[in-house]
């Protein structure tokens, strides 16, 4: 395989879980629900998907005990934000608080470790593994000779969403719910209902992230996941301006961003490799800031973007 | 036939008694208009019959059925549809997809959007509403979107049409249109509740009037039978004079000037053109012209929200250099907003924070940054019974006031303040008939009081009425300048069109 096959394997690889978690935005906000919760839902499903697999010794358990988790801690974001209308900053915040100590705490509490978990069966290993050997050595379409189940998904879910919000029923009146909830409420449309359906859709999706970054590539949880990647989906979602297609196109950037902070460690020479690790690891998350600074101004979500909603009267 | 009926509809608020005991029939295939002033409960009482409010008492028979509407999925059902004062539009959305909402043609799961549109185009030529089913809703004027908001109600076989306010927003061109659309659904068997305190257009529209006060109904009267005196007198309980009386005052200095302005606008159009004159102490100096014809340039340019490329400004004889609202509002400036909502208050804040704003920091309203609660208090109980805003509580949010009882609020604060000058900018913009009686009352107090007035306004009727000198805006350029006495309103109608210039007159 040649290095171009091997960066843009490796760069899908780094995009899927950002891309999960972003489409998971892009499905919660177009139906008019922040969700800033991404990186602990992330979290969450990361090592309820380790555990799962651990428990049945199966991946397939693992990926439905995240799944799992992922339909709880979105219903518990919808309770708060679409039953209650509650802030939803302030949901999604809880949620992320909650996910850093009670999972460092279940992680101690049932493998007995910190940092790590003990391995468990994964997607990412060998048997596990997508290969399609006679593409191996052409170019581009090398890349996509031996990936992940998750990627794939990744993938197909860009166009599944895309399908669903801008070619079916559903999709519309999602998106009307994020725009003017008071005008499709006066259509007959169950806003609450949209808004709870979009909310845990989204969570299911951000926990496929999750797990995407445990059980789906590697065999077990590290207690840093997910480094924050559910805010770069966060960003990747503003970028991509709430589309499906953009936030891929935004989490491949950023994945880019981390495959080009390899090289870049891997081959620097003479001052270059004097400069600290931290600083090419710390790239991704500049180019973050940097794209979020160039675009956000102008990007303009749907209209009713965290606007809780009530009836009045 | 009946199509509507409402029986002893009561509607309490936390506040008021919006609601109280209101009983109507409305027949089928006539178009029946509803006037009251700001906050007389008509919209309340629609929105009862269209499901969005639950009465506390009373019932509603539809077409001779009694019936309960719970929400506004009952109401469509039973073919009543209604087009809201703030139109229920999804702007990024297309005419189509706005149309369908809620009821999407569909093969499966996916959404049929070409038969949607056809659906649409038949729709709109079977009523002769002309639209273009595949524009974006955000790129149509305000009339069009009208016409999607009665198309969207028609395409669920509504026969009873809620208009609410429906000519607030339209220019007069497109409220003739709307009315040709109104008389033809009529001809079609539609019947059309027509909501409004717009007595003119009542007269010319409507078969039958009911007026309201006050959450009550005052009575149903047939258009022929009444007239608009008649029915102001209703809606207010008094006779009303919105003639003005001359009050002449003798003028004195200038109180403010601008000499040679000329504005870019935010699209970056020369929206106001080497503009100059003078507002003396005394005198009401009334702004004429068709909107969008360097009005706002001039506003913004006088607050310092957009920067002259040239020209000058002056408070009294003093230039002014660096433009701010604080600025010119601490050299004698105040200034009643075009905009009540978005510019004029605080909606979320409480009456009296509004009442305060803009001298919060002074004594006696705070010291070293502390606010004295009982000083605003006694301040603003003061200036609410002063100007007559009811409910006459100060601890009620501004958004849950009416829209004449908000001007109000903004009438006590910008009197309050300190001032020479006052900046009026379209003073009366959809307030009844009672609250427009008021505004025009300070107005000519505030002449009476040696203040200058430059009055900004789209009614003719307005300027003509109350103004001292007049200056008509077209283009933005003063394209005449006239005093009231000596000129018509086909004179300045004319220059307000671009047809005609006249020279100044001469001080």
């Amino acid at each position: 395989m040649n290095i171009l096959n091997q960066s843009l394997a490796q760069m899908l690889d780094f995009a899927a879980p950002i891309l999960f978690a972003a489409l998971g935005g892009v499905i919660t906000e177009n139906g008019g629900v922040v969700n800033i919760a991404l990186d602990g839902i992330m979290r969450f499903a990361a090592f309820f998907g380790v555990w799962g697999a651990s428990v049945s010794k199966s991946p397939w358990v693992g990926l439905l005990w995240g799944i799992g988790i992922g339909i709880l801690v979105g219903a518990f974001h919808a309770y708060i934000t679409v039953k209650w209308a509650g802030n939803q900053i302030v949901s999604g915040v809880a949620i992320n608080v909650v996910a850093v100590g009670i999972i460092t705490y279940f992680l101690e509490l049932i493998f007995k470790t910190t940092g790590y978990s003990p391995t468990v069966p994964y997607f990412g290993s060998a048997v596990n593994r997508i290969s399609i050997p006679f593409i191996s050595n052409i170019p581009i379409l090398g890349a996509f000779s031996n990936l992940t189940i998750f990627v794939w998904l990744s993938l197909f879910l860009v166009f599944g969403l895309n399908f669903l919000l801008y070619r079916t029923v559903l999709g519309l009146r999602i998106r009307s719910v994020g725009e003017n909830p008071i005008a499709a409420e006066t259509l007959g449309i169950n806003v609450f209902k949209v808004k709870w359906f979009s909310t845990i859709a989204g969570a299911v999706l951000a926990a496929l992230g999750g797990m995407a970054l445990s059980i789906g590539s590697l065999s077990s949880f590290t207690n840093s996941m997910p480094a924050g990647k559910g805010f770069i989906a966060l960003a990747a979602m503003i970028f991509g301006r709430w589309t499906p297609f953009g936030a891929m196109w935004a989490s491949f950037l950023f994945a880019s961003a981390q495959v080009l902070q390899f090289i870049l460690q891997a081959t620097a020479k003479g001052i270059a490799s004097k400069i600290p690790v931290g600083f090419y690891l710390s790239l991704p998350y500049f180019l973050t800031i940097g794209a979020l600074i160039g675009v956000v101004g102008k990007a303009v979500g749907p209209a009713a973007d965290g606007v809780p909603y009530k009836k009045e009267g | 036939m009946e199509a509507l009926a409402v029986k002893n509809i009561v509607k309490k608020f936390p506040n008021v008694l919006a609601n109280d005991n209101v009983s109507l029939s409305i027949e089928k295939g006539e178009i029946f208009a509803i006037v009251g002033e700001n906050g007389a409960g008509k919209s309340t009482l629609m929105k009862i019959v269209y499901g969005l409010y639950t009465p506390n008492s009373g019932e509603i028979f539809v077409f001779g059925n009694k019936e309960d509407i719970k929400n506004s999925h009952d109401a469509i059902k039973l073919k009543i549809g209604m087009v809201h004062q703030e139109f229920m539009l999804i702007p990024r959305f297309t005419v189509t997809e706005n149309i369908v909402l809620g009821d999407e043609p569909k093969k499966g799961v996916v959404f049929d959007y070409k038969r949607a549109v056809l659906e649409v185009k038949e729709l709109s030529e079977k009523f002769g509403l002309k639209i273009n089913p595949t524009e974006k809703v955000e790129n149509l004027s305000v009339g069009i979107q009208q016409r999607v908001e009665i198309l969207k109600i028609l395409r669920r076989g509504a026969e009873i049409l809620i208009l609410d306010e429906p000519t607030a927003v339209l220019t007069p061109q497109e409220t003739e249109e709307l009315f040709k659309t109104l008389n033809a659904l009529k001809q079609n068997g539609k019947t059309i509740i027509f909501i409004s305190h717009k007595l003119g257009e009542v007269m010319e529209i409507a078969d039958r009037v009911a007026v309201m006060r006050r959450g009550k109904v005052q009575g149903v009267v047939n258009k022929p039978d009444t007239s608009e005196k008649e029915l102001a007198k209703m809606m207010v309980g008094r006779d009303v004079v919105l003639e003005v009386p001359q009050v002449k005052v003798e003028k004195g200095k200038v109180v403010f000037s601008v000499s040679g302005l000329t504005v870019k606008n935010t699209r970056g159009i020369i929206g106001l053109k080497n503009v100059s004159f003078e507002v003396y102490s005394g005198e009401i100096v009334g702004i004429a012209g068709v909107e969008g014809n360097g009005q706002a340039e001039l506003v913004n340019a006088i607050l310092g929200f957009l920067k002259p490329i040239n020209g000058k400004i002056y408070m009294g004889m003093e230039e002014m250099k660096f433009i701010t609202p604080y600025n010119m509002r601490t050299r004698g400036m105040s200034y009643i907003t075009e905009d009540r909502k978005r510019r004029g208050l605080v909606l979320p804040f409480k009456a009296r924070e509004n009442v305060i704003m803009g001298q919060h920091s002074l004594y006696p309203f705070s010291n070293k940054g502390i606010l004295n609660n009982q000083a605003i208090d006694e301040f603003v109980t003061k200036k609410l019974e002063e100007f007559d805003v009811r409910p006459p509580n100060g601890y009620i949010k501004a958004e849950s006031f009416s829209g004449g009882n908000q001007q109000k609020i903004i009438l006590a604060r910008e009197m309050s303040m300190k001032h020479s000058f006052l900046l009026a900018s379209q003073p009366t913009r959809g307030l009844d008939v009672g609250a427009t009686e008021f505004v025009y009352k300070i107005l000519v107090e505030e002449k009476k009081k040696s203040k200058g007035v430059l009055l900004i306004s789209l009614e003719l009727s307005e300027i003509m009425g109350l103004s001292d000198r007049i200056l008509v805006l077209y283009g933005g350029e003063i394209v005449g300048e006239v005093m009231p006495s000596e000129t018509t309103e086909e004179e300045i109608g004319l220059m307000m069109l671009g047809l005609k210039r006249k020279e100044r007159v001469e001080q």
